[in-house]
């Protein structure tokens, strides 16, 4: 479908890119990103693994020139599928796509939308319709949405139609980290887990029932280290799973 | 390096550090809001920027300026020259007061110094001292050792007993302290901000400084170069800063600007250096690398106004506190200067890929230093001698073959290696 899609839109596509973490482990994520898209009407196509990873854990450490070589792999088949937008779910693949790779690619002139700035756009446009949970939930503010994008309202209006938002004492701006960014989650584990469960100590004084983020490593990190406190990727929570 | 272990060990502390942090954050928020704080850390930005820019004039002119104020300037290169440059002023003395200081952390006084007894008169410097301890934090050092550890350690060295409350110690210690202020002859501290005007700025809560800067024949003043800022109004504002984001507080008790040795003229109009307070003051100067730093992709370190605001907040430090960065520094930017005050494999034992690379460091930098791009410099660095964890080859040659970080992707099968972001 995504081909055909792409030869009748020549010069105009919008493509979902999914980022690896969602696309190979958090595959139910993957899936339910694509079902909001196509609920509120947006005709995208998918690159599956033609596209490669966007390269933010390689600059993270270190590493620029390979780094540089996936920037130019990606352009180049992006371009062949006449991209002329992305949409994705993954703050750190935002962030490279929004803020890297113009200084890597001159020529670069992709539009980017991280996911949560589509659904708000539609639900504004009443595109869509989430259904209230009626929970009292908290947001962790990603660190490449947030400070690195300053993306912070936008999954908060989206909350806002889901439940009652318990903000944390490290908010926003000063959200406090996960853990698990920049290699940390695989390069020291007990760093990352021991990083995630302050933050989840910081969510549980808030008493909402829910700890809800919008970044596949957060949520992972988060979760995996979270022992009565519910955590969900945003969605989830938009699909109507509460469990 | 065993982080596990590191952990571990750690949640003691943990569990007394961390409300203090999070209160630290809660009480800066009750001085400043937002925007203020904005302006606030735009203004020193510049203040700074334009120091380093011009640092080799503006050091001229401070050099110039407190030299005719009566003040001994002395520029050391490294620890070498500044063991010759102090002992040359120290001279046969053997009780020595000190204050606290993150530059003379740098340079390890009590190795070169070991005829002497060299006091910690800060209250958090002299438990850790005393401890025979690590200090924890620039700021405050000692915040993780318990009144009853204290007590312990004073019944021990001391032979006194103390009641094992914070009042008791401090009553103690505020005697203790005074005994050997009166009797020294020579005094060490460190300096927050010199004015290129011909001062010296130190900021302190306890009274220490004050007390050991007026009363001693010697005050030795040791800093780096990096603390010069063109005048006395830019280094008021640094003050301000320092005391808002190290920890929460409008403004430090007191302020010592010194502007040269006592003096008087009260008898016949004659000029007498040496009055009721220090007779002489040093200002010692030292480089130790800081100059390697200057006019490359690193040099925004030497923006640095040393509050510590950096590792307040800091993901990993809460975790592993002294365990990362390097003795002379917590956090981050310890890990960076280490690359260049000791080696390449000591930042990454240091801590060189700790970093979440979460930027709250910057966001809580009254001078806006971004540490996690400096780290992220750093790391290219070492990559380049490939010194970096193993696991960050195999996810390079990952995205090589298969164009993501995991490898071969088996559709029946998650990947288990998480490395992403």
């Amino acid at each position: 479908m995504g081909l055909i899609k792409s030869i009748k839109n020549l010069g105009k596509n919008t493509l979902y890119y999914p980022g690896c973490l969602t696309k190979f482990v958090l595959k139910d994520i993957n899936d339910n990103y694509k079902k909001i898209l196509t609920k509120i009407d947006i005709e995208y196509i998918t690159l599956k693994d033609l596209e490669v990873c966007c390269g933010s854990p390689i600059l993270n450490c270190g590493h620029e020139e390979e780094a540089i070589e996936l920037i130019k792999k990606n352009y180049k088949i992006f371009k062949e599928h006449s991209v002329n937008k992305i949409i994705t779910s993954c703050p750190a693949c935002y962030h490279t796509f929004k803020n890297t790779y113009p200084k890597f690619l001159e020529k670069w002139d992709l539009q980017v939308e991280h996911i949560t700035q589509t659904i708000d756009k539609a639900i504004k446009e009443k595109k869509i319709n989430i259904e209230s949970l009626d929970i009292d939930l908290t947001y962790h503010d990603p660190c490449h949405l947030g400070r690195y994008c300053e993306i912070y309202q936008e999954p908060r209006n989206i909350l806002k139609k889901i439940g009652n938002i318990k903000e944390m004492k490290l908010t926003e701006n000063y959200s406090f980290c996960c853990g698990g960014g920049s290699g940390v989650k695989s390069n020291y584990t007990p760093l990352a887990n021991s990083i995630a469960k302050e933050r989840i100590e910081m969510a549980k004084e808030t008493k909402a029932k829910c700890l809800t983020t919008t970044c596949p490593m957060c949520y992972l990190n988060l979760k995996e280290n979270s022992k009565d406190l519910k955590v969900k990727e945003i969605s989830q929570l938009i699909i109507g799973e509460e469990e | 390096m065993n982080l596990e272990k590191d952990i571990e060990k750690c949640q003691i502390t943990q569990k007394l550090i961390l409300p203090i942090m999070y209160d630290y954050k809660r009480k800066r928020d009750l001085l400043i809001d937002e925007n203020q704080k904005e302006q606030m850390r735009t203004e020193l930005r510049k203040i700074k920027e334009k120091a380093i820019d011009n640092i080799e004039e503006l050091k001229k002119k401070a050099i110039k300026n407190l030299e005719e104020n009566g003040i001994n300037v002395i520029e050391v290169k490294d620890k070498q020259e500044f063991e010759n440059a102090i002992k040359k002023i120290i001279g046969s003395e053997k009780l020595i007061t000190k204050s606290k200081s993150n530059v003379i952390k740098e340079i390890e006084i009590e190795k070169m110094l070991k005829d002497k007894e060299i006091l910690e008169t800060d209250l958090g410097d002299f438990i850790v001292q005393i401890s025979d301890e690590k200090s924890l934090h620039p700021v405050t050092p000692g915040m993780h050792l318990t009144p009853e550890n204290i007590v312990k350690t004073i019944k021990e060295k001391f032979d006194k007993e103390v009641q094992p409350t914070p009042e008791a110690i401090a009553a103690f210690a505020r005697q203790f302290l005074r005994d050997k202020i009166y009797k020294a002859k020579v005094g060490l501290t460190g300096a927050n901000v010199i004015s290129a005007d011909g001062s010296i700025f130190i900021l302190e809560n306890e009274g220490n400084i004050s007390l050991i800067s007026r009363i001693v024949d010697k005050h030795i003043v040791v800093t780096g170069w990096d603390k010069i800022v063109e005048n006395r109004e830019e280094a008021q504002k640094i003050v301000q800063a320092s005391s808002i984001f190290a920890s929460g507080q409008n403004y430090p008790v007191y302020v010592s600007i010194i502007s040269g040795p006592s003096k008087t003229a009260d008898i016949q109009k004659k000029l007498i250096i040496g009055a009721q307070g220090a007779k002489e003051v040093h200002l010692i100067l030292l480089d130790n690398k800081r100059s390697d730093l200057l006019k490359t992709e690193f040099e925004e370190l030497l923006y640095c106004i040393n509050c510590g605001a950096c590792v307040n907040l800091c993901p990993v430090y809460h975790q592993i506190f002294t365990k990362y960065g390097s003795k002379d520094f917590s956090g981050p930017k310890g890990v960076i200067t280490s690359s260049f005050r000791e080696d390449k494999q000591n930042a990454y034992e240091n801590g060189a890929f700790f970093c979440t690379s979460c930027k709250l460091c910057k966001e809580n930098c009254p001078v806006k230093i971004d540490l996690s791009e400096l780290i992220k410099k750093l790391r290219k660095k070492l990559a380049k001698e490939k010194i970096e964890p193993e696991n960050i080859k195999e996810m390079i040659e990952n995205t090589k073959k298969y164009g993501n970080p995991f490898g071969e992707i088996d559709e029946k099968k998650t990947p288990d290696k998480f490395y992403c972001c």
